[in-house]
């Protein structure tokens, strides 16, 4: 995330003041196109360095990294205009699935796969990645399609949103979705950090900016990296979620020189570990 | 008829020898008939005037044959038979005193009871039928039912015996007669035999011994109206929670067409219900029950049909099997060869928490990296897939989803072969890119056991197989356990036409000969492909499950979230995984009944843990009655069979008795089982009450003797002079006088004048 973004959400913060950012927020600035509109422009064509063209043939695959299409009052970073789920996109994706496939075996859908939240064909990938959900304003149908899912035996992987502000918003739609569940910290003893890497520590995972710089790896005021949780009343883990801390860019910047290993190795490792834990319990 | 004209009866005639009492050697008889019969020839032939040649043969012909027929009278013709001397010889009489013989069917309005013919016709002894046995005979009178008595007075007869065993009563009467002259038995029975008891050994003893059996048959060989559960077969044991099904044969008469509704009624009350159509054609139907069995223990479950207007008998009308609803923990090994959706969609909704299924799966998440969970202990399977058969063997069911053959040694495949064929467990193979063809597992000993064929997989790998199916039950499958979505038939069946396609990456071929395909999917193009099979392979059984995603069903947005069906179809199908799966050691009896002071055996078959036949175990049981009082057995090999041992009680109590069998060998424990067995008055006599005629048939055939009905019963005693049984003399019957011969002569004779008169010739 480019720094300028990141002192506009300080600016608006200290404006609205954070305790007024309760689970009722104003009204927001919104100037994002609806899902299904930004769905339209995102496949084909030329989008950045190469022409990704979304390709659901091949077979049917055990797994597919499914990135959510939502609304949000962002037009996000790395995809301009096209809302803040395409940060990153498809470029993450992909590099994270070459990933995927070289250190399991598991049998993982080469492409990327955006999809709408109130999509009904959503249920067939039971496993979904969002990010920037500090800019998330779910319109209804968004929703029940994502509680749905949820409830169904769906399993959400939150990314790369930082501070209290982008908590706050990331915890009042969540909770629209999921309104009678708890958000809960999740110990390192966890079986999810140690199905398939022992994972010791807790690393906060910086954007490729604050990576190559070396200049610190927070944002806003998200200086301290959490894995919290969503469970449902049987214990199964709903929505695991990566605050302050932005794996996707880890990902897409894996092969950058410039960008520290040890980043993309533990973002590497935590998706590992979430998706066959998702795809074992 | 035949009497009428012979004189004498056909058992008479069967049991003697044609002779001439004239004793003229035959060459003398024929020159006499040489002698007699060549002036008619030449007679005859030399005759002209108005008479044809073949008038002249007819003529001749009859000629002769009257010439021959009184030739043969001069000759005395005579059977010789040999007769009972008279008050010499002893008649045992056993009479049925079972249930069925209260049956009213007998009389002229087929409504007096069955016992109402023994009254008549044996209990006064001024009737014809005892004059005469009376009159040649010494009589002595038997009862029978489940066991057999001397009978000194018929008012000691009752009609309430539980059972009837014909093999028994006629080795009893038998025994009983052994030292005297004994010219046959009279068995007066409807025939319905429902015992175990075989008759070959007791008919081989009688016919060794020339004591011919006289049954004589009461009751009406077919009802008019009647339904009758004939059988019902259900399983013995079932995991708690299990979706059992009971084949139920129905039989009927008169009611073609007709719907009744079968109950199913258990400890909670009514479980299931049934509408059940009538053939029109054939008497029996075969109807499919289903009902969850969730109360844990022994239990009676009561099969109904109310009883309808009409019917001859109400008590055949409905049936108790006895089902031991099971509480314990059956282990099952999961095997992926790859991360997969279904794993966790089927711990965490189907098997979750389900206190009677152990699920370990071991998992393959990258090359030489596994994971393991479910497992009893940190160390179970740590080393991998299980290298020993007492390592594998420990399993109720195995399943192996996407893994390819190679991985397995060649021993571990023959290993997951012999676990169904020896060790008697349960197999399924999952759809999966490295499943069945895919996975090269044709061309291994895991392919022989398989129900379906295996092809090779496509040879492009860039486009590989791919369906979608909408998956239904096939016709057998309709009724089959595990494919029950709703409480009827026609819910469930309309319920799976609701369900959203799933997908195949398999390539197999059709269902073998002898495996049964249960569910079938349907592409767009209306292509049919296997989506669940099974077959029995030596102890256990194999099945094999094509969809991928089946986790879908959980997941669609077609499907509403409070939907059961991935639930019930994976719990079902795991409960039929290890229902019935033998452990190492079995514990029953031959039946689940046994009336009052029967002696009830108890049968135990013990295993190694290679699951191997032992013969050297020390096997006992500790049997423990309703009240609670215990008694132990020690059970012995029956040398007979490997691995097999016996032991026999009489309980002294009615109700259920828990039998709690345990061996062990060199003091180390092999496994235990529990058997159980209720004492109660048995009530098959409503069933199969016709009077079985073939049944009795075979006693007369076998042992010399002649069937009778109420009809012709009279003949009785004049057949039973000639029984061969007992002390004997030689008799010589005339039969010169018989009134066939005597027609046939005036015939002759008469046919001779005719012919005359017609050609003119008289």
């Amino acid at each position: 995330m480019e720094l300028w973004r990141s002192k506009s959400f300080l600016v608006v913060a200290v404006l609205l003041g954070g305790a007024s950012l309760a689970r009722d927020l104003p009204n927001l600035p919104r100037d994002t196109a609806p899902a299904e509109e930004v769905l339209g422009q995102a496949y084909g064509g030329y989008i950045g360095d190469r022409n990704f063209v979304i390709n659901r043939g091949n077979g049917l695959h055990e797994f597919y990294f499914t990135r959510a299409i939502y609304s949000s009052w962002s037009r996000g970073y790395g995809r301009r205009g096209r809302g803040s789920w395409a940060t990153d996109w498809p470029k993450a994706d992909v590099q994270f699935l070459w990933g995927l496939k070289r250190l399991t075996n598991i049998d993982a859908y080469d492409f990327d796969n955006p999809v709408t939240l109130d999509n009904p064909d959503l249920r067939r990938y039971p496993f979904l990645y969002m990010l920037e959900v500090g800019a998330m304003q779910l319109t209804p149908p968004e929703v029940e399609g994502l509680r749905d899912y949820l409830t169904a035996g769906g399993f959400l992987f939150v990314d790369d949103f930082w501070g209290t502000y982008e908590w706050q918003v990331f915890e009042h739609e969540i909770y629209r979705v999921l309104p009678n569940y708890e958000i809960v910290e999740l110990p390192l003893d966890h079986p999810l950090f140690s199905n398939f890497y022992v994972i010791e520590e807790i690393l906060q995972v910086p954007n490729v900016g604050n990576g190559r710089s070396g200049y610190g790896t927070w944002e806003q005021d998200g200086y301290v990296p959490h894995v919290r949780a969503i469970f449902d009343d049987d214990g199964r883990l709903l929505v695991l979620i990566n605050w302050n801390t932005d794996l996707g860019d880890a990902w897409e910047w894996a092969e950058d020189p410039w960008y520290p290993l040890a980043y993309s190795n533990f973002a590497y490792q935590m998706a590992v570990n979430a998706i066959i834990y998702a795809m074992s319990h | 008829m035949f009497e009428f004209f012979f004189k004498y009866s056909a058992y008479v005639y069967d049991k003697g020898e044609f002779v001439f009492a004239a004793g003229w050697p035959a060459i003398v008889a024929t020159v006499v008939l040489a002698v007699a019969a060549v002036p008619a020839i030449l007679r005859y032939s030399g005759v002209r005037g108005k008479s044809s040649q073949l008038d002249r043969l007819v003529l001749l012909t009859t000629r002769l044959c009257i010439l021959s027929i009184i030739l043969v009278l001069l000759l005395q013709p005579s059977l010789a038979v040999s007769t009972a001397v008279p008050q010499e010889n002893f008649v045992g009489i056993i009479l049925d005193d079972s249930q069925s013989m209260q049956l009213a069917d007998y009389g002229d309005e087929k409504l007096a009871p069955r016992s109402d013919f023994i009254h008549e016709f044996f209990g006064n002894d001024n009737s014809k039928l005892m004059m005469a046995l009376n009159e040649r005979f010494k009589l002595r009178f038997f009862r029978f039912s489940d066991s057999a008595t001397r009978l000194e007075n018929l008012n000691e007869l009752s009609y309430s015996g539980g059972q009837t065993r014909v093999g028994p009563a006629l080795d009893f009467a038998h025994q009983e007669l052994a030292a005297v002259p004994l010219s046959g038995l009279i068995l007066v029975t409807d025939g319905a035999d429902n015992s175990i008891d075989g008759l070959s050994a007791s008919l081989q003893s009688l016919r060794a011994n020339s004591i011919p059996v006289f049954p004589v048959g009461v009751g009406m060989e077919r009802f008019n109206r009647d339904i009758e559960l004939a059988s019902v077969e259900a399983p013995t044991t079932v995991l708690a929670g299990s979706q059992v099904s009971a084949d139920v044969v129905i039989d009927h008469k008169g009611f073609s067409g007709e719907t009744v509704l079968l109950l199913v009624e258990g400890p909670d009350g009514i479980v299931g219900t049934q509408e059940v159509e009538l053939p029109n054609q054939g008497d029996s139907t075969v109807a499919k029950a289903q009902f969850t069995a969730t109360q844990e223990g022994p239990h009676l479950y009561n099969f109904r049909i109310a009883v309808q207007d009409g019917e001859m008998v109400s008590k055949n009308n409905q049936r108790d099997i006895l089902i031991v609803v099971q509480d314990r923990q059956d282990k099952v090994l999961y095997v992926e060869g790859e991360p997969t959706n279904r794993t966790g969609f089927l711990r965490n909704f189907a098997i979750d928490d389900d206190p009677n299924l152990l699920l370990g799966v071991f998992m393959r998440m990258a090359e030489n990296k596994f994971w393991r969970a479910g497992f009893e202990s940190a160390e179970e399977l740590a080393a991998g897939f299980p290298t020993t058969r007492e390592e594998l063997f420990q399993y109720k069911a195995l399943i192996v989803g996407s893994f390819e053959a190679d991985f397995f040694t060649t021993d571990q495949r023959q290993m997951i072969h012999d676990f169904v064929s020896q060790r008697g467990g349960s197999f399924l193979m999952l759809g999966g890119r490295n499943a069945f063809g895919e996975g090269g597992w044709q061309n291994t000993p895991v392919a022989e056991i398989l129900p379906v064929e295996l092809v090779p997989p496509f040879a492009n790998k860039a486009d590989p197989f791919y369906v979608d199916v909408f998956v239904t039950p096939t016709l057998f499958g309709r009724t089959h356990p595990v494919t029950q979505m709703a409480d009827t038939l026609e819910l469930s069946l309309q319920h799976w036409q609701t369900l959203p396609p799933l997908g195949i990456v398999n390539q197999v071929g059709k269902v073998k000969p002898g495996a049964v395909s249960v569910l079938e999917g349907k592409t767009a193009n209306d292509e049919t492909h296997v989506v669940l099979a099974y077959q029995r392979f030596g102890r256990g059984k194999a099945l094999a499950f094509t969809p991928v995603n089946q986790w879908y069903w959980q997941m669609a947005f077609e499907i509403p979230l409070e939907d059961l069906t991935h639930e019930t179809l994976w719990q079902q199908i795991f409960r039929w995984l290890v229902n019935e799966v033998p452990g190492q050691v079995t514990a029953s009896t031959v039946l689940d009944r046994f009336a009052p002071g029967a002696p009830v055996t108890v049968t135990a078959g013990v295993l190694d843990d290679n699951f191997i036949e032992i013969n050297n175990a020390a096997v006992t049981a500790i049997v423990t009655s309703p009240s609670g009082q215990t008694r132990g057995l020690e059970l012995d090999w029956t040398i007979d069979t490997d691995g097999e041992y016996t032991a026999t009680f009489i309980p002294d109590e009615e109700g259920f008795h828990q039998i709690h069998v345990w061996a062990e060998r060199s003091g180390e424990a092999l496994g235990e089982d529990i058997a159980h067995v209720e004492i109660a008055e048995l009530s098959t006599e409503a069933f199969a009450a016709e009077r079985r005629t073939a049944l009795l048939e075979r006693l007369a055939q076998e042992t010399g003797g002649r069937l009778y009905s109420p009809e012709n019963v009279a003949s009785l005693p004049d057949d039973l002079r000639v029984s061969e049984g007992g002390t004997t003399v030689l008799e010589v019957k005339d039969l010169w006088d018989l009134p066939l011969i005597f027609m046939l002569l005036v015939a002759l004779v008469g046919t001779e004048w005719s012919y005359r008169k017609f050609r003119g010739l008289a």
